[in-house]
Formats: C-alpha cells, sequence, structure tokens
C-alpha cells in the first residue's frame, strides 16, 4: 500500500511543482527524489513496515512477490530517469506533467502487481494505460507521435472493453471479482462456459497489453511513433508489470488442467507466434528503434514462458527476466536517444567516436541476446529451465533456443556497425554523468548475469 | 403477458435494432443517434431491474455528456457520408465474419452454460441499485478501488491539458 | 376544502372500482398525457404573454392590447397564425432530423415534468432519484438542439447549435452541484422528502449562507442553461438570425418557441421545489396565527406563486443585463461558477454533518 499511495502523492506534488519550478533540471532531481523515497518505502513494505494501514477488503494482498516486482518497477524507472531524464525534458514544454503521468503510470504498476480482484486488475491496467497514450502523443508538433498515440489508443480501449466483457462473463458464472474463486481448482477445472469465454476474453486483452502476436500490430507503430524515452518506458517497466498481472491471473489455468480447454495449447500457439513474427521481421528492419519495437515483441515471447510454465521457477524466472530485460532496454534506448541517426548506418564507427557508448551499448545488447556472462543469459536460462521442470511441451524449447539464435543476428548487427563498419557515429553532446550511469548499468548487467540471486534471493528473504 | 415482458422484449428489440443501426448508418451523426437510442433502451432495462440510479447515471454519463461530445466533435468536424473513407469489401467481409464467428461462441456459451439455466434477473424487485445500497457498498466493501479511481480520472485530466493545451 | 389531492384519488377509486388494473393504469395514462398537454399549451400562452408584458413594463411602453381584454388573447392568435403556416424543409437539410428535432425538444420538456409536485399529492410519478432525474432529462435537450442545428444545413443554425451546446453542457455542472448541495441537506433525493423536509421553513432560509449561494448559482446556471438573456449567444439576433432555428418555420417554430418557455418553468419549479419549499406555505417560527392564515391559502397556489415569482426574476433579467461574449461565458463558469459552487457544496457539507441548519 506504501507505493500505491505514495506514488499518486508524488504524481500530484510535481503536478504542483511544475507550477512553482521553472528549471526542467531541478524537476529532474524532484522526480529522482521521489522516486528513491518510493522505492525506499517499497523495501521498507517488503520487511512488514507500512505507513498506511488500510483495510483493503481482500482486494489486493501484498505478497513478496507482488512486493518485489514493485522494487523491481521502480528501480528501473529510477535508472531511466537517471539516464534518460535529460531526454524527458526535451520532448516539450510539459516536463513536470511527463513526471507526473510516470508516476501515476507506476501507480498502476503497483496495483495490478498485488491485486486479488478482477476490479483492481481494471483499475490498475487502466490507470497504466491512460498516461501512457497521453505520452505516447505528448510529441504534439510530429504526426507519426500523433497518429502512434490515436491507434494506442483506439486499440488500448478496444481491449480494456474486451477485459471488461471477460470480467462481467466471469462475475456472472462466479459471482465474485476475487482471483482466489477464480483460481480455485474446482473452477479451473470446472466446465463453467461462461467463465471459461470469460478467461478466454481476458486472455486476450492481456495478451494485448504484452503485445504477443497475434494483438501485437499496435506496437511496432506505437514504440516507432512516441517520443523514444517514453518508447524505452513503455517497453520496459509497464510491460513487464503487466506481465506480472497475466502471471497471476492464469496462475490455476496453467497449473490444473482444464476438462475443456487446452490452456497449455493456446499459450503454446501464442508463445510461437509470437516468437516467429518478432524475430522474423525484426531481422528486415532498417531503424533500430523499430528493430527495438519488434525485439521487444520477440521477447514478449520468451516471457510468456513463465506464463505457460507457471511453477516456482517461472515465478522467480519472470521476476529476474524483467529486472534484466528493463535494464537492458533502457540502456540500448539511452542509448539510441543520443544518436542523430536511428538507422543501422547512424551507428558506423560508435566505437570509434564514443567508445564508452559503443562498449555499454555492446553489453545490453549481448544481455538482450542471452549471451552468458549478462543478466540475459540467466533471465532466458530461467524460462527454459521451467518449461523443462513442468516436462511437456519439450520442442518448445529447441524452437525457443532457435529463435533466440535468429535475434542474435540483428542484436549483432548494431555490434557490427559500432565496431567493424567505418562512419562518423554522430552523437548529441554527452554527458559525463551519463557516461557513468551507463557503466553503473553496465556493471549491474555483468553482476546479474555472473550472481542472478541477488535478486532472487528477494522473494525468499 | 403481464406488462413488464412486454417492455423488456420491447426494449431488447430496440436495443438490438439500434445498435445494428449504428453500424448500418452512411452519415456518422446518424450513428451517434442511433447511440444515444441504444443507451435509452439500455436505461429502460435498468429500470426494469429496480436499478433506477444506475438508469440516471446511464443516461447523464453516456447520453448526456459523453454522445453530445461525440456529436460536437463530427458535427464541427464535418464527417459527412460523402467524406467516409471506402473500406475494402475483402476487408469489411472479414470483419463481418470474425464478429460473426464471436457472436456465434458468445450465443452458443450461454445457452450451453450450465450455470445460467434456471436463473432468472430480479425484475422489478431486487434493491441492490437502488442509490442507498449502492452507495454504502462503495463506501464500505469497495472503497480502495473508488478511490484509486480517483487517480485515473486525475491522470486522464491531466493528460487532457497535455494534448490539449497550445504550446 | 378544495383539495388536487382528493380530486385525483376520487378518480383512481372509481377507476379501479369499475375496471380491471391494466385498464385502470391505461386510462389514468391518457389522463396524464392530457393534463400535460394541456398544460404545457396554457403555459405557453400565458409565458409568452407574461414575457411581453413584463419586457414593455420595464421600457415603460403598453405591449400587445388590441386582441381581447388587455391583449390577453394576443398569443392565442400568434399560434393560430403560427398553425396555420407552411412549415419548410431547407433543400439539403437533413429531413428526418429537422423534422424528429422540435418532437424531441418537447418530448424531453414533458418528460422532466414527471417528477414535479404542484401541489399536496398531486405528482405524476413520485420517483426516489426524482432530482437526478430532472438534471438526466434535462441534459438529453442539448442533443435535440444539436440535432436542430445540424440537419438545418446552415451555417447560422450550426454555430447557434454548438454555442447552445456548450452552453448548457457547462451550466448543467454548477446547476447540478448547487441542487445536490440542498439534497446533503434532505439526504434524498425523492422530491416529495425534499419537500416535506421544508414544513418548518425552506431551505432557503434554513440553510444559512451556503444554501443562498447555491440559490443564486442555481438561477445564473439555469438562465444559462435554457438560453435566456443575458446568456442567448444561442440565438443572437445580431449575429446568428436567430440561432438553431433559423431554418424553421410554421408550427415546428411553435414547438421550439414553447419548448423554451416549458423548460424555463421547469427549471423555476424545480428551484421553487428545492429552495423555496415547493407547495410548503410560508411559515415564521412561533407566530401561530400567520401560520394559520398562510395555511388557508392552497398548496397549488403557493407552488405556482413561487414558480412565478422565479419566472418573473429571470425575465427581469433579461432587460437588466445586457449579453455576454462567448468567452465571457464561458470563463464565468469554468473560472468562477464552478469554483464556488465546488467550495460552497463543501461548506454544505460541513453544514450538514455538524447540524448548523434549523
Amino acid at each position: 500500500m506504501n507505493a500505491i499511495i505514495l506514488s499518486a502523492i508524488l504524481g500530484v506534488i510535481m503536478m504542483f511543482s511544475g507550477i512553482w519550478v521553472n528549471n526542467k533540471a531541478t524537476l529532474r532531481w524532484i522526480a529522482l527524489a521521489g522516486l528513491l523515497v518510493l522505492l525506499i518505502s517499497n523495501i521498507a513494505e517488503m520487511y512488514g513496515y507500512r505507513i498506511w494501514n488500510v483495510n483493503v477488503h481482500n482486494m489486493l494482498y501484498f505478497d513478496r512477490f507482488g512486493l518485489l516486482f514493485n522494487s523491481v518497477a521502480i528501480g528501473s524507472t529510477f535508472i531511466f530517469v537517471a539516464l534518460s531524464g535529460s531526454d524527458i525534458n526535451r520532448v516539450g514544454k510539459y516536463a513536470a506533467e511527463y513526471y507526473t503521468l510516470i508516476f501515476f503510470v507506476l501507480t498502476g504498476i503497483t496495483i495490478i502487481s498485488v491485486y486479488t480482484s478482477l476490479l483492481m486488475l481494471f483499475l490498475g491496467i487502466e490507470i497504466m494505460s491512460i498516461p501512457l497514450y497521453i505520452l505516447t502523443g505528448s510529441d504534439k508538433r510530429n504526426l507519426k507521435s500523433n497518429e502512434a498515440s490515436l491507434k494506442y489508443f483506439l486499440m488500448g480501449a478496444f481491449s480494456t472493453g474486451l477485459m471488461l466483457m471477460g470480467i462481467t462473463l466471469i462475475y456472472g458464472a462466479t459471482g465474485s471479482f476475487s482471483i482466489e474463486v477464480l483460481n480455485n481448482p474446482a473452477i479451473a477445472q470446472g466446465v463453467s462456459f461462461l467463465e471459461i469465454t470469460g478467461m478466454l476474453f481476458l486472455l486476450v486483452s492481456m495478451a494485448f497489453k504484452v503485445s504477443a502476436a497475434p494483438f501485437h500490430f499496435w506496437t511496432p507503430d506505437v514504440y516507432d511513433g512516441a517520443p523514444g524515452v517514453f518508447t524505452s518506458f513503455m517497453a520496459t517497466v509497464v510491460k513487464a508489470a503487466a506481465f506480472i498481472a497475466f502471471v497471476k491471473l492464469f496462475d490455476a489455468r496453467m497449473s490444473y488442467s482444464s476438462a475443456v480447454v487446452d490452456w497449455k495449447m493456446l499459450l503454446c500457439i501464442l508463445i510461437i507466434a509470437t516468437l516467429l513474427i518478432g524475430n522474423i521481421t525484426a531481422v528486415f528492419q532498417q531503424s533500430v528503434k523499430r528493430m527495438l519495437a519488434y525485439s521487444s515483441i520477440a521477447q514478449a515471447g520468451f516471457m510468456l514462458f513463465a506464463v505457460f510454465s507457471m511453477n516456482e521457477m517461472a515465478k522467480e524466472g519472470i521476476i529476474f527476466y524483467a529486472v534484466s530485460y528493463s535494464l537492458a532496454t533502457i540502456g540500448v534506448f539511452a542509448v539510441l536517444l543520443k544518436m542523430k541517426d536511428f538507422t543501422f548506418e547512424g551507428y558506423n564507427g560508435l566505437a570509434k567516436s564514443q567508445p564508452v557508448l559503443a562498449f555499454a551499448n555492446t553489453v545490453f545488447l549481448l544481455s538482450l541476446a542471452g549471451i552468458p556472462l549478462t543478466a540475459g543469459f540467466f533471465a532466458k536460462y530461467f524460462m527454459l529451465a521451467s518449461v523443462i521442470q513442468t516436462g511437456h511441451y519439450l520442442w518448445m524449447v529447441i524452437v525457443a533456443v532457435l529463435f533466440a539464435a535468429v535475434s542474435v543476428y540483428y542484436y549483432f548487427r548494431v555490434i557490427q556497425a559500432m565496431y567493424f563498419k567505418t562512419g562518423e557515429g554522430e552523437t548529441e553532446n554527452i554527458h559525463p554523468g551519463f557516461k557513468t550511469g551507463l557503466i553503473i548499468l553496465t556493471v549491474i548487467i555483468i553482476l546479474l548475469g555472473v550472481a542472478p540471486n541477488l535478486i532472487i534471493n528477494f522473494l525468499y528473504f | 403477458m403481464s406488462i413488464t415482458v412486454v417492455l423488456f422484449w420491447f426494449l431488447t428489440a430496440l436495443a438490438l435494432l439500434s445498435a445494428i443501426m449504428v453500424l448500418l448508418s452512411k452519415n456518422p451523426v446518424h450513428s451517434v443517434l442511433w447511440l444515444i437510442v441504444v443507451f435509452f433502451a439500455i436505461s429502460g432495462h435498468y429500470i426494469l431491474l429496480n436499478a433506477q440510479f444506475l438508469a440516471i447515471v446511464n443516461l447523464i454519463v453516456y447520453a448526456g455528456a459523453i454522445m453530445v461530445l461525440f456529436l460536437f466533435v463530427i458535427m464541427l468536424m464535418n464527417l459527412n457520408a460523402e467524406t467516409e473513407p471506402q473500406k475494402n469489401t475483402w476487408l469489411k467481409l472479414a470483419g463481418a465474419i470474425s464478429g460473426g464467428s464471436l457472436l456465434l461462441i458468445l450465443v452458443s456459451v450461454i445457452r450451453s452454460a450450465t450455470d445460467m439455466t434456471g436463473r432468472t434477473a430480479q425484475v422489478g424487485e431486487g434493491n441492490i441499485g437502488l442509490i442507498s445500497n449502492l452507495g454504502k457498498a462503495l463506501f464500505s466493501e469497495y472503497v480502495v478501488p473508488f478511490e484509486i479511481s480517483s487517480v485515473l480520472f486525475l491522470s486522464a485530466m491531466v493528460g487532457a491539458v497535455v494534448i490539449g493545451k497550445k504550446d | 376544502m378544495f383539495s388536487l389531492q382528493g380530486i385525483t384519488n376520487g378518480i383512481e377509486k372509481w377507476l379501479h372500482n369499475n375496471m380491471s388494473a391494466n385498464m385502470a393504469l391505461l386510462v389514468e395514462c391518457a389522463i396524464v398525457i392530457f393534463l400535460a398537454i394541456s398544460l404545457f399549451a396554457i403555459l405557453g400562452l400565458i409565458l409568452v404573454l407574461m414575457e411581453r408584458k413584463v419586457a414593455a413594463h420595464m421600457q415603460i411602453r403598453l405591449g400587445p392590447n388590441r386582441v381581447g381584454p388587455f391583449g390577453m388573447l394576443q398569443t392565442t392568435a400568434d399560434t393560430l397564425k403560427l398553425l396555420l403556416k407552411e412549415g419548410l424543409t431547407p433543400d439539403g437539410a437533413d429531413k428526418f432530423l429537422f423534422n424528429l428535432a422540435p418532437f424531441v425538444i418537447m418530448i424531453v420538456a414533458m418528460l422532466i415534468l414527471a417528477p414535479i409536485a404542484f401541489a399536496t399529492g398531486f405528482q405524476i410519478w413520485d420517483l426516489n432519484i426524482g432530482v437526478l432525474y430532472v438534471t438526466a432529462i434535462s441534459s438529453i435537450s442539448v442533443i435535440a438542439i444539436l440535432m436542430a442545428g445540424w440537419a438545418s444545413n446552415n451555417k447560422y443554425s450550426m454555430l447557434g447549435a454548438m454555442r447552445s451546446g456548450a452552453q448548457i453542457v457547462s451550466y448543467e455542472l454548477s446547476a447540478g452541484l448547487s441542487i445536490i448541495s440542498i439534497v446533503v441537506l434532505t439526504g434524498s433525493l425523492q422530491i416529495s422528502e425534499i419537500i416535506e423536509s421544508q414544513r418548518n421553513g425552506w431551505w432557503l432560509f434554513k440553510g444559512h449562507i451556503p444554501a443562498v449561494i447555491a440559490f443564486v448559482i442555481f438561477i445564473i446556471a439555469v438562465t444559462a442553461e435554457t438560453n435566456r438573456a443575458p446568456f442567448d449567444l444561442a440565438e443572437a439576433e445580431s449575429e446568428l438570425t436567430a440561432g438553431f432555428h433559423t431554418e424553421y418555420s410554421g408550427m415546428r417554430f411553435a414547438l421550439f418557441f414553447l419548448a423554451e418557455y416549458i423548460n424555463i418553468f421547469i427549471v423555476c419549479a424545480i428551484g421553487a421545489t428545492l429552495f423555496l419549499g415547493g407547495w410548503m406555505p410560508l411559515h415564521i417560527g412561533s407566530w401561530q396565527g400567520f401560520n394559520h392564515i398562510m395555511d388557508f391559502i392552497p398548496s397549488s397556489v403557493w407552488f405556482f406563486g413561487k414558480t412565478f415569482l422565479l419566472i418573473f426574476l429571470i425575465m427581469w433579467f433579461r432587460w437588466t443585463f445586457p449579453r455576454l461574449r462567448v468567452d465571457q461565458l464561458l470563463s464565468l463558469e469554468w473560472k468562477y461558477l464552478l469554483p464556488i459552487s465546488m467550495f460552497n457544496l463543501l461548506l454544505m457539507t460541513v453544514v450538514a454533518i455538524m447540524g448548523w441548519h434549523f
């Protein structure tokens, strides 16, 4: 509850500081301080210290899993603002409002990681999405940004409609919003057609939110059209949060086999389609930004394995995946935003002009590709190992590894451009603090790649 | 056939018919007006269920506010039947087929749902939709979502200002 | 003693004795419809005449004085003239919507009549959310206005409809908030209960300053909502000819004209019910004799007296204040009235919780 209430309050504080603080750099420091307070309060809650004692009527349940993810999300946002804060300030006039909206997104995220009622799921998803529609369209002079915002809004509204329809059907079948009722084995295995249809609707809308194929069509346009900083935020923290909600929602569906619907099979189709479309399309992209959009679809395919296998390892894995993927993607985007040209050619010769940026970027890309000694390796390892643990659908592991190999191709294209091609590698002015930030991020990613338990231990201790 | 049954079928037919007309109308303004009729029919259903408060709120929020904004925008943009972009016939066909299969599934689900048989709506009785009961539920059991939804509205308002304000 | 309640009860008893329940209901519906329509017709005639007489008085002239004694039949003659005129439908208009709009606006006006209590026990439908019902239905009239303006295929009509729509939608908020501040005091949305709570004094007097503020805001807001001067930009003659009903003629124009006056009557009736005690006679504390005399005046006279007093007030505005500009109109609502009425609602809530009202 600490993080939920505090993030909403901090959002309001940011809003008002927009009136009194004219210096955008100061706003960024205020936002960073706020995020730090939020992080500390959330970690405090993990150890049982609560600022507010609210009777939530069993609509929220603050378990370690959810709270740890909150910390991860808030921490990633902190790193995001620290690295790309100056780019947020460059998007438009309303820097304070952008930070406000980011805090509100965090409110939504902190709700959907601990919800136990479908009502809260709906509210959380909406609180998370609506600020994102705005942030997508915040570059008002840019037609692509406007188009992206409108597309995202219309499709998002449609998927929310489906979600509401699903919740209605489930409520009609079970008379309850609680996911405890929903995850009750008797209901999960049962043949209540209304409830199953409701779950299918929820599956579709959640798949939309995590941009799993075939519900991914909005992703490339939105990620490409939105201002780069906000793409970075959307593709990382927000996407991971949607996965947490997904995992919590389909816990029982995947654990017990249903008499009517083979949920595993459905998920299997989703995963294969997502991996296929994400990876293959990413290969053909000319713009790094668009390539990253497709690669985020591909990564979503990997994260879906957590929903698929749904055991202890999957839950550890999804948190770890969220951390490694978020950090690496934030890093890649932070470098991308400093480039003058977003195509692969723009990266030519970056190793000569900006060796630190090029090295850090290489580490991030290696992590995304899942090369050992980076966090990304263990993230993918956890996902695939969890599937092996379930003992079914082992062929999917092979398919996933094949697609991971495909992904190496397009990630390495960037590395190749940076190191082995000659060019200017033009960037904006690089602040020394930015380089320091990148180096710290690199160190974190390598550290997690060596000792993944640094994060996972928090789940238990 | 009692008067409520007659009213129920009348309102249902009206709602379905107008919903179809929303789709079939060439003119966007006509579509919006048909949508208003749909909302009225649904409000009528609420009244049959003795949920007067919901019925009225449905009218205030949808027919009175949102649809008026829709009308405003559409009228100001002067969208006419001629300016409506012509969609690909195949696309329309695909849409009709996929929508139709969804409808088919929903209908078959509701028909075969065992948990629906023998249950009837509380017509004219049942006091859950009355304002005092709704208020009590909102401010006791559902107070957390109720309060949290204020963040939703606040963010939407901030967003509207950010998007709408002139640079 | 003469009492409307007695008459209605007698009719109901007679119907139920002589017919089946469904039949009796149908006949009652027919009677109500007949009464509502005749009330509309009579009100239209009276209010138009009243407007012209008040206007004339304000401008020190005589006003209509040829047809009938003191010109009392002038509006009847005008109505007859309008009935006989040809109703033109402009070329290029959306014929269906163009013809539908005046009826929609009349139907909306009639629907609002349902929860209004005209006298003791004389009310069409005492539903438990009466006040909210009135707010909801009155917001539908915007749709009719937009329909009329758009279907006319005329830019003046369109602009008028847009202005009027923006005006109604925005002023509805502060009107609604001042209604809610009375609801906070009574704790009920039912009209009969709101009137009953004013047995020992009207809310305007019992609710201290917040009630007075709410009343003032209510009057301003409903003046704007009914598109009356000084808020009549929607039909500003010098700019827009006649606003959204520029293209209408004959009986359809008469319906718009009538609906405007009916709406004035209805909002004033609501104001009288909420703030001035509806049909409750004026009682002052412990003045037994005075209170007894007041009780002898029939309740319907009280109701109509209060309503017409408010109508007179609104007509008075027309000849007192100059017309506002659009930006002034909107900033008045969004920058002044709305914040004030929100704050006032808070104040009223404090008053209600602490029990400071009488």
